[in-house]
C-alpha cells in the first residue's frame, strides 16, 4: 500500500512539473520565466529521485 | 578575522544586494535569490549548485500541499460551490446582518485554513463576500478592509498556517498542538473586524446584490458541496484514530482526495488540466516565495549568518523584544514575505523557548500578528490583491487606514499571546 501512495506522489509531482513547464513555456514575463524554472528545480530533483 | 566579522561581512552582502534588486524593481523572490546567491560567492563558496538545490527543496511538501489544497478550492469555486454557498447563505439570511456576518467570517476563513495563503481566500471567496457586503451597505473601504483582514487570519488559522509551520520546521518542533492556539484568536480577530467594520451600513438594494452574484449550475446542491471535505476530514480521522492500521497518506494526497471527489461530483463539465495549469500560475508567487526562501536560509546557515541572527535574537533585552513585536512581525513580512517566519521567527521562538514560554502558544500569537505585513510595502500582495479584487479605487492610504482598528486588536491579541502563553499553554492539548 505504501508503494502505490508513493507512485501516485511521484505522478503528483510529474504532473506538477509538466504544468510548471507549460507555463513556463506560455509566459512571456522574464521575471516569471526565472520563477518557474528556480521552482521547476526541486521538482524535477524529486522526480528523477535525485533527491 | 573572526567569525561574528565574517558573517556581518556576509549579512551585509545579502542585505546590500537585497537592496539593490528591489531598488531595480525585481519581484521579492528573485531579490531573495540574489541576495542567497551573492552571499554564498561572499562567504567563498562560489556559485554554489549544490547549497541552491538543497535549499530548494527545504519546502518541497508544503509546496505540494499548497498546490493541491488550491486545486480543491478552485475545482470547487469552478464547479459553482462557493456560489452556491454565497448565494443561499445571503437569501436566507439577508435580513439577519449578524448571523449573516458570522457565516461570512467563517466563509472567508475556510479557503485560507485549508490552503494557508490569504490570496487563496481573497481570489476564491474575496470578491463574492464583498458583493454581500456591499449589498448590506458597507462602504467600499471597509469591505476591502474585512476582506484583506480576515483574509490575513485565514492563512494563520488551522490546520495550514504557513508561518507556524516554517518556524516549527525551522527549530526542529513538530507541527502538532498548534489548533486551538491558532484557532481560537483567528476566529476571535475575524469576528471582531466583521463586526466592528461591517455592522454599520443601511442596507442597499438587497434584491440587486443578489442578482449581481453568480448563479450557481442546476443541479448543485449542499451534498456535493460537504462530501469532498468529508473525504477530507475522514481521511484526517482514520490516520489519527488508526495510526498503526492505515497507510500514510500525507495532506497532499488528503487534497488531491478531496479535490477528485469535488471534480466528479461538479454538475458542470470542466477542464482539469486547465484548472489545475491556473492554480500553478495563481500560485507562482508563493511557490517562488518558499522555493526563494528555502535558498536564502541555507545560504545562511552555511555561512553562519542565521546562527549570528539566532544569537543576537537570543541575547537582546526581553521586554524590548515584548515591545517590539508588533512593528518587527509585519515589517519583516513585508520586506521578506514568509521568509520572515525561517531569518525572524525561528531566533524569537528559541529566544522564549530559553526564557521558559511556551514556544506553541508564542508561536500562535506570532502568526497572528505576521499577516499584517501582507498590506505593507515593498512586496503588500495580498493588500493590493484584495483592493483590486474588492474593486476599491480610492487611495491605498485610506484603505490601510480602515484596517488600523482590526490591526490594532490582532498587535494586541498577538502580543498577550507570546508573553502569557506559558499560562495559555493548556491551549496545546498536550
Amino acid at each position: 500500500m505504501e508503494l502505490v501512495v508513493t507512485i501516485i506522489y511521484y505522478c503528483l509531482v510529474g504532473f506538477v512539473s509538466v504544468l510548471l513547464i507549460y507555463n513556463l513555456i506560455k509566459t512571456t514575463e522574464w521575471q516569471k520565466e526565472v520563477l518557474y524554472i528556480i521552482v521547476l528545480i526541486p521538482f524535477l530533483l524529486r522526480l528523477f529521485m535525485l533527491k | 578575522m573572526d567569525m561574528t566579522t565574517y558573517a556581518l561581512i556576509v549579512l551585509g552582502v545579502m542585505v546590500l544586494f537585497y537592496a539593490g534588486a528591489k531598488l531595480l524593481k525585481l519581484s521579492t523572490e528573485i531579490s531573495m535569490f540574489i541576495a542567497a546567491a551573492a552571499g554564498c560567492v561572499a562567504g567563498g563558496f562560489g556559485f554554489s549548485a549544490r547549497h541552491i538545490a538543497e535549499g530548494a527543496m527545504t519546502y518541497l511538501d508544503i509546496n505540494l500541499i499548497f498546490i493541491t489544497a488550491t486545486l480543491f478550492m478552485n475545482i470547487l469555486k469552478e464547479s459553482g460551490g462557493v456560489a452556491f454557498v454565497v448565494r443561499g447563505m445571503f437569501r436566507r439570511f439577508r435580513r439577519q446582518r449578524a448571523i449573516l456576518l458570522v457565516l461570512l467570517t467563517i466563509l472567508l476563513l475556510i479557503p485560507g485554513a485549508l490552503t494557508g495563503a490569504g490570496s487563496v481566500t481573497v481570489l476564491i471567496a474575496g470578491g463574492m463576500v464583498s458583493t454581500v457586503l456591499l449589498g448590506l451597505g458597507v462602504p467600499k473601504v471597509k469591505t476591502a478592509a474585512i476582506v484583506f483582514i480576515v483574509a490575513g487570519l485565514s492563512a494563520a488559522a488551522p490546520p495550514i498556517s504557513l508561518w507556524a509551520m516554517m518556524t516549527a520546521a525551522g527549530v526542529n518542533m513538530p507541527y502538532v498542538g498548534f489548533f486551538w492556539p491558532l484557532m481560537l484568536p483567528c476566529l476571535v480577530a475575524g469576528l471582531l473586524t466583521m463586526f466592528i467594520l461591517g455592522w454599520r451600513g443601511a442596507p442597499a438594494d438587497l434584491e440587486r446584490a443578489l442578482e449581481e452574484l453568480p448563479v450557481p449550475p442546476a443541479g448543485m446542491n449542499w451534498l456535493k458541496i460537504i462530501l469532498p471535505f468529508v473525504v477530507f476530514l475522514g481521511l484526517i480521522v482514520v490516520g489519527r484514530t488508526w495510526p498503526h492500521e492505515t497507510v500514510v497518506t500525507g495532506l497532499p494526497l488528503m487534497f488531491l482526495c478531496a479535490a477528485l471527489t469535488s471534480y466528479v461530483l461538479s454538475p458542470q463539465k470542466m477542464d482539469l488540466f486547465q484548472i489545475s495549469q491556473k492554480t500553478i500560475e495563481q500560485l507562482l508567487p508563493l511557490l517562488g516565495t518558499l522555493t526563494c526562501v528555502g535558498i536564502l536560509v541555507q545560504i545562511m546557515t552555511l555561512t553562519g549568518v542565521r546562527g549570528l541572527l539566532a544569537v543576537t535574537t537570543v541575547t537582546l533585552p526581553v521586554a524590548l523584544v515584548f515591545a517590539t513585536l508588533f512593528i518587527i512581525l509585519p515589517v519583516s513580512e513585508a520586506v521578506l514575505m514568509w521568509g520572515a517566519a525561517p531569518v525572524i521567527g525561528v531566533p524569537l521562538i528559541l529566544l522564549f523557548n530559553t526564557m521558559g514560554l511556551n514556544p506553541i502558544v508564542a508561536l500562535a500569537g506570532m502568526s497572528i500578528i505576521w499577516p499584517l505585513g501582507d498590506a505593507l510595502p515593498p512586496t503588500a500582495i495580498i493588500g493590493r490583491l484584495t483592493v483590486d479584487v474588492t474593486g476599491y479605487q480610492g487611495s491605498y492610504g485610506q484603505f490601510l487606514k480602515a484596517c488600523l482598528i482590526p490591526a490594532v486588536i490582532m498587535m494586541i491579541i498577538g502580543t498577550l499571546m507570546v508573553v502569557y502563553s506559558k499560562q495559555l499553554g493548556f491551549l496545546t492539548g498536550l
